[in-house]
């Protein structure tokens, strides 16, 4: 690797630290989250995010299939992950947050859970993936619209179109003269801020850990430079190198913590916000 | 797409391929969990909760039944030793009968002994009176007759004689004794 990584410095001609006329490091910019489209037709393009969104659908129903196929009392261990990820959505986010009717919503958030976890991942995977899929706006932002319209659904179902806007317009319980500020504030909140949020917030946070790690594993390759003119100053591009790919391997861990982390908090807020259009305010 | 050729690469424009296949692979995981996976796992669950509550129903009934058998054991042994006390005390009453009774028996026989006895002495005894009356005779005769020197050869008269004698020996005998009682 480390001769292969100087041939090419090499051969791009454009050294590495310590070599005097170098180019100077060139961080990643966001072009990384643009890969070249495979295939055009009209307005669609199949790219990198196309083939990885695939790939996910593939992971997670064959996880799920093979798991869930041959299921028995006495489960297998595989059966038994399987439960655990059933379990955890149902006992951790979907009752607790809805109550009762929380298990109606268990398809909803279990789909949304495996989904986000499996596109946050590729970010980590070597070879195949090394792109959240999550890191592309559209895909956030279609879910977080899904979820959004769908709650809004279940609120006016379950409450009535009138009592439920009603209820977000002007908050039970509060003095008249409140609502001409509280109203302007809920409605902006509510129905244009959290569906933003719900979106920019899985966005941003794959989008800035994937940039993080691409800027790690830049500067570790752009360090490395033991034919540097001083042989010393090669040995200590070496050293300073090894710190760069130490840290890359440190917020790989991290990000994995992260990924698995927003993919909860995504569908936590999914149920709070499904708890608070089934139960009628206050 | 030609609107947003100049933003083409801008970073929070979405794209609208990733849109819809977004959409779309969002759409198909929903709806395997939905119809497919999801109805196995909730009544592979169900199931086993049934189970476990079958196996707790099953060993509750088992816990019954050896309860109800041992109370029926209880009860028959508590029959057996109310019965054999019973006999016991049946027997024990039948035995203070059988002794009774062989008492009665016993002082029924001693009784008839005793009396057999009696009457013996009696016959014997009058038997003796009856001989000695005769032999009394016999020698009263003959020491009458070596007194008298006479010989009574006659029999019958004989026999008249002393019986009178003796009848008047009895009545003086008699009136002594009712004169005694008197």
């Amino acid at each position: 690797m480390s001769a292969n990584a100087h041939v090419l410095a090499a051969e791009d001609g454009d050294g590495g630290l310590f070599t005097p006329g170098g180019p100077g490091f060139a961080p990643p910019t966001t072009d990384i989250f643009f890969p070249p489209p495979i295939v055009e037709f009209g307005p669609f393009a199949i790219s990198k995010y196309t083939v990885l969104l695939a790939l996910t659908v593939v992971v997670v129903l064959g996880f799920w299939f093979a798991t869930t196929s041959k299921m028995k009392l006495v489960p297998s261990r595989w059966q038994s992950v399987a439960e655990m990820g059933y379990l955890f959505i149902r006992d951790q986010v979907a009752r607790p947050t809805i109550g009762k009717q929380g298990d109606r919503y268990v398809p909803l958030l279990i789909t949304l859970f495996f989904m986000i976890l499996v596109m946050n991942l590729w970010g980590v995977v070597p070879l195949v993936g090394q792109l959240p899929v999550t890191a592309n706006t559209a895909v956030p932002i279609v879910l977080a619209l899904i979820v959004y319209v769908f709650w809004n659904v279940v609120g006016i179902r379950k409450q009535g179109g009138w009592r439920y806007f009603r209820d977000i317009l002007f908050m039970p319980g509060v003095p008249w003269p409140f609502y001409i500020i509280l109203t302007p504030i809920e409605v902006i909140s509510t129905l244009i801020v959290r569906p933003v949020t719900h979106a920019v917030r899985l966005f941003a946070n794959m989008f800035a850990g994937h940039l993080l790690l691409a800027t790690f594993a830049a500067a570790g390759f752009y360090m490395f430079n033991p034919g540097a003119p001083d042989a010393l100053l090669g040995a200590v591009s070496v050293v300073f190198s090894g710190f760069a790919f130490l840290g890359f391997f440190a917020f790989t861990l991290l990000e994995i913590v992260i990924m698995s982390l927003q993919a909860f908090v995504f569908v936590l807020l999914t149920a709070v916000y499904i708890g608070g259009a089934v139960e009628p305010a206050h | 797409m030609g609107l947003l050729a100049a933003e083409e690469n801008h970073i929070l424009m979405p794209h609208t391929s990733e849109l819809v296949f977004g959409l779309i692979a969002f759409a198909i995981i929903l709806f395997a969990f939905w119809t497919k996976i999801l109805p196995r796992v909730t009544t592979t669950l169900d199931e086993r909760a049934d189970a476990i509550e079958g196996g707790i129903e099953r060993a509750k009934a088992a816990e019954a039944e050896a309860r109800e058998t041992l109370q029926q054991y209880q009860a028959q042994l508590a029959e057996i030793r109310a019965e054999r006390n019973a006999e016991i005390e049946k027997a024990k009453q039948q035995g203070a009968a059988i002794i009774a009774e062989m008492r009665e028996q016993a002082q029924v026989e001693a009784r008839k002994i005793v009396e057999n006895a009696h009457a013996q002495i009696e016959a014997e005894r009058q038997q003796a009176v009856a001989r000695l009356r005769v032999e009394i005779g016999t020698l009263s005769t003959e020491l009458a007759e070596r007194i008298v020197g006479e010989a009574l050869s006659d029999d019958a008269a004989q026999s008249r004689v002393i019986d009178r004698f003796l009848d008047e020996l009895e009545s003086q005998d008699r009136a002594g004794s009712q004169a005694e009682a008197r």
